[in-house]
């Protein structure tokens, strides 16, 4: 897996570089700002790009800028964007055209090495990635018709973990739960809410995101 | 300098000393040339209708010089009464060539088409006497070279009869067609001079005072029935002793009507009257300019204001205001009082023609003058104080700014860069338990670390808000709202940073406000730009009454959004709910 990693903060590109080293990956790009990530990007075969949402030079939104560009110009190339602010509009705004292969993350999630070493891998393979606290805001938030009502409590922890871009399998794995009991409560799911079945894993990412967020 | 010290300026080199001394000589003078002229046109053998063609040269010749007299007397600093003097003499000299003598007869002759030239020049230099520009003064002369020059010329060669004393020989082919050369160049002038001065008169946004109006139209009329007669000599068209007769009678009309016009130049007094009368009933009327425009027949006039302190000139509202630039068609007009620089009137450069109108008005409106600066200079403080409220809003938000990023460049990359490596040690001692559940407590106290961080920079500044809009910041804002929220935000693009953190912060603290204080089960936040300013508004179904002045953050808001130059409204019925609507001007 070839990752290129563009964050300003050396001690924090370096560390990321580091584990991700020695989690297997192959770390090719280590750059400082967007433009230098551009170039990587174009002139390497990169599989996964690691994005910091604020970078160089006016730290506004450049990192997102270069992260959109990215999947527009390659949509092999998985962009997963770090951001040290917890904002739903930017998850959507990223998500937007396509949930495959892209990944949104809270920066603290680096230190959980082994979710963070998950989370680039699912990304690298054109799975998604949604944070939890998105997901959880998002659950929490109020309603005056309730729609989450009608879920069972099992139902919910489903819905939680394929809103933050589980696969079956891994929400098979994390509720210790069969493969064909996970596929049942997420048809279940879909029929209480009202959504169309759709076929893709990370296309159903989007559907429930912006479910929720109605 | 003072409105009458300007008019002395002009007075020191203009003509008002002779015109006192030859006024009645003059008079007496033209009444003697009159008289003669009759005699002459009884005593000619030639002339048919004497009494007829006496009578048309009078008309022509005394009004100019009674009028010339009168506007000299009355308008002593403008040279176009003595030029009329000298206009109407002038043609009266052409009245020798009746004279049976041959010396009479040719000076008679040789002026006998002078007053084409001397009414074009008349007509362009109205109403100060000088011709102001080069065409002008270059047309003139060609009329004069025509009218005098080719006439000396076709006398030489014996055009004329040959009674003149100055032919050489008889007259021949070459003297006529120096005479329809000249007859055709003097009409060409002519029309020349009514064209530049309908050019002027259309350049120029003051509208003429009728009585104005009028001389200068029937002047012109005058000039083109000339133009069309010497066409008619030039051509011998059949109908040439009806076109002259018409042409006189046209030409002496105009002089009447410039007569009528000074003597009712006092009629232009009644509207200083009024002007008066309107100062005296409303000694600071909100728009004086309005009144001065009225007074002086200028709807382009404005009023500018001198403030000393800032060392400009400003307009009622205190914004700064530029003088007009010489020859730019625009004149301004000092006011002063007790010595001090206190106002300008700009307007319309022809207005400079009437100084004794524009001395009469500034004189009406010195009070209110006076009062129009103190506004002005209330507005240009208050400007200025919404100004320096403006730059201290914007150096605390630059400020904040600069703050938040230090803790997120700072503090909070090394709690994150702390936690990776924290996390990457618990990796490699996986197999202590006790150590890994210690590794996980630090992590976890890192991490609540890392959250109270961002919760107070984002109390110190919303860097969303800078990095991707208000919209953006929005939606979280409103999702992790402790109601259910429908947001509505219609902006094509971003505005500045200033009005989306002025925006971001009234939604933020009127949703907290709803959480601690409004008991209500549902919101609305609509943003969307409307008429050039940006409209924040906030609706809630709670209970109301809300208490605008402690404790809910609301004064600070307004105050926020006052100092952008904006306004902030409240709503808060009993049991009515409350809407909260900030209005910004996009600046």
């Amino acid at each position: 897996m070839r990752v290129a990693i563009a964050e300003d903060s050396v001690l924090l590109r370096e560390g990321v570089a580091n584990l991700l080293g020695e989690a297997g990956f192959d770390v090719i790009a280590k750059c400082g700002n967007a433009d230098e990530l551009r170039l990587k990007v174009d002139s390497y075969e990169v599989d996964v790009a690691i994005v910091d949402i604020r970078l160089p030079p006016t730290h506004r939104d450049e990192g997102l800028v270069a992260a959109l560009e990215i999947r527009a110009r390659h949509p092999s190339v998985g962009v997963l964007v770090l951001s040290q602010y917890m904002e739903l509009g930017l998850a959507m705004r990223l998500l937007a055209e396509s949930a495959e292969g892209v990944g949104y993350l809270l920066k603290d999630r680096i230190g959980d090495v082994k979710e963070f070493v998950a989370a680039v891998q699912r990304v690298a393979n054109g799975g998604s990635v949604v944070d939890p606290i998105i997901v959880s805001t998002l659950l929490a938030r109020r309603r005056s018709d309730d729609p989450l009502a009608s879920l069972t409590p099992r139902e919910r922890e489903v819905l939680e973990l394929m809103a933050t871009g589980s696969s079956n399998q891994g929400i098979a794995d994390a509720l210790v739960l069969s493969l064909r009991a996970v596929e049942k409560y997420v048809s279940s799911i879909f029929g209480k809410l009202g959504l169309p079945s759709t076929g893709s894993e990370s296309r159903r990412v989007l559907a429930v995101l912006l479910f929720l967020r109605s | 300098m003072t409105a009458p010290a300007l008019a002395q300026g002009v007075a020191e080199g203009g003509t008002a000393a002779p015109a006192r001394l030859v006024r009645w000589p003059m008079l007496v003078v033209a009444c003697a040339a009159a008289f003669g002229s009759f005699k002459l046109a009884f005593a000619s053998d030639e002339l048919s209708e004497r009494g007829l063609q006496a009578a048309l040269l009078n008309w022509t010749t005394l009004p100019y010089i009674l009028a010339g007299v009168i506007a000299w007397w009355r308008r002593p600093d403008s040279r176009f009464g003595p030029l009329m003097v000298g206009a109407g003499f002038a043609m009266f000299l052409s009245s020798l060539q009746w004279s049976s003598h041959g010396l009479p007869y040719t000076v008679g002759l040789a002026f006998d088409l002078l007053p084409a030239a001397l009414l074009v020049h008349l007509l362009l230099a109205f109403p100060s006497g000088r011709l102001e520009r080069t065409p002008e003064r270059l047309l003139v002369v060609v009329g004069y070279s025509a009218a005098i020059g080719l006439q000396l010329a076709k006398m030489l060669l014996g055009g004329a009869e040959t009674r003149n004393v100055l032919a050489l020989g008889p007259g021949s082919g070459v003297g006529h067609t120096v005479e329809d050369v000249q007859l055709v160049t003097l009409s060409v002038v002519c029309l020349a001079g009514v064209v530049i001065l309908a050019g002027r008169r259309r350049g120029s946004v003051r509208r003429l005072p009728p009585r104005i109006a009028l001389f200068v139209d029937s002047f012109a009329t005058g000039l083109v029935a000339v133009a069309v007669l010497l066409l008619a000599g030039a051509f011998e068209w059949p109908q040439f002793e009806t076109i002259r007769r018409v042409a006189f009678a046209i030409i002496g009309v105009a002089p009447v009507a410039f007569l009528i016009g000074l003597l009712n130049e006092h009629l232009s007094r009644s509207t200083l009257g009024h002007l008066l009368v309107r100062l005296r009933a409303d000694p600071a009327p909100g728009d004086l300019r309005e009144a001065l425009a009225e007074a002086l027949r200028d709807q382009s006039l404005t009023v500018a204001y001198w403030l000393p302190e800032f060392g400009r000139w400003v307009d009622r509202q205190g914004r700064p205001v530029e003088l007009p630039e010489p020859d730019s068609g625009r004149a301004s007009t000092p006011i002063d009082r007790d010595g001090r620089r206190m106002a300008v009137l700009i307007h319309d450069a022809s207005l400079a023609d009437e100084p004794q109108l524009l001395d009469g008005v500034q004189a009406a409106a010195g009070i209110a003058l006076e009062n129009g600066r103190l506004h002005a200079e209330l507005n240009a403080r208050l400007e200025e104080l919404r100004g320096s409220r403006r730059r201290m809003i914007e150096a605390g938000q630059l400020e904040r700014q600069r703050l938040e990023r230090d803790l997120h460049d700072g503090a909070q990359q090394r709690l994150i860069a702390l936690s990776l490596e924290l996390g990457l040690l618990e990796e490699r001692l996986r197999a202590d338990p006790e150590i890994k559940g210690r590794l996980d407590q630090a992590r976890d106290e890192i991490a609540l670390s890392l959250e109270e961080l961002r919760a107070v920079a984002r109390g110190i500044h919303p860097a969303v808000v800078s990095g991707h809009g208000l919209a953006v910041a929005l939606e979280s804002l409103t999702v992790m709202a402790t109601v259910p929220v429908r947001l509505t935000v219609e902006l094509d693009e971003r505005m500045p940073e200033r009005l989306e953190v002025a925006a971001y912060y009234v939604v933020s603290e009127s949703l907290a406000n709803i959480a601690k204080h409004a008991g209500a089960t549902s919101a609305t936040v609509d943003v969307a730009r409307v008429d050039g300013q940006v409209v924040v508004e906030i609706v809630d179904n709670g209970v109301g009454g809300a208490d605008t002045e402690r404790g809910s953050g609301l004064r600070g808001l307004a105050d926020r959004v006052e100092g952008l130059g904006g306004r902030l409204r409240i709503w808060t019925p009993r049991g009515g709910g409350t809407r909260v609507r900030a209005e910004m001007p996009c600046v």
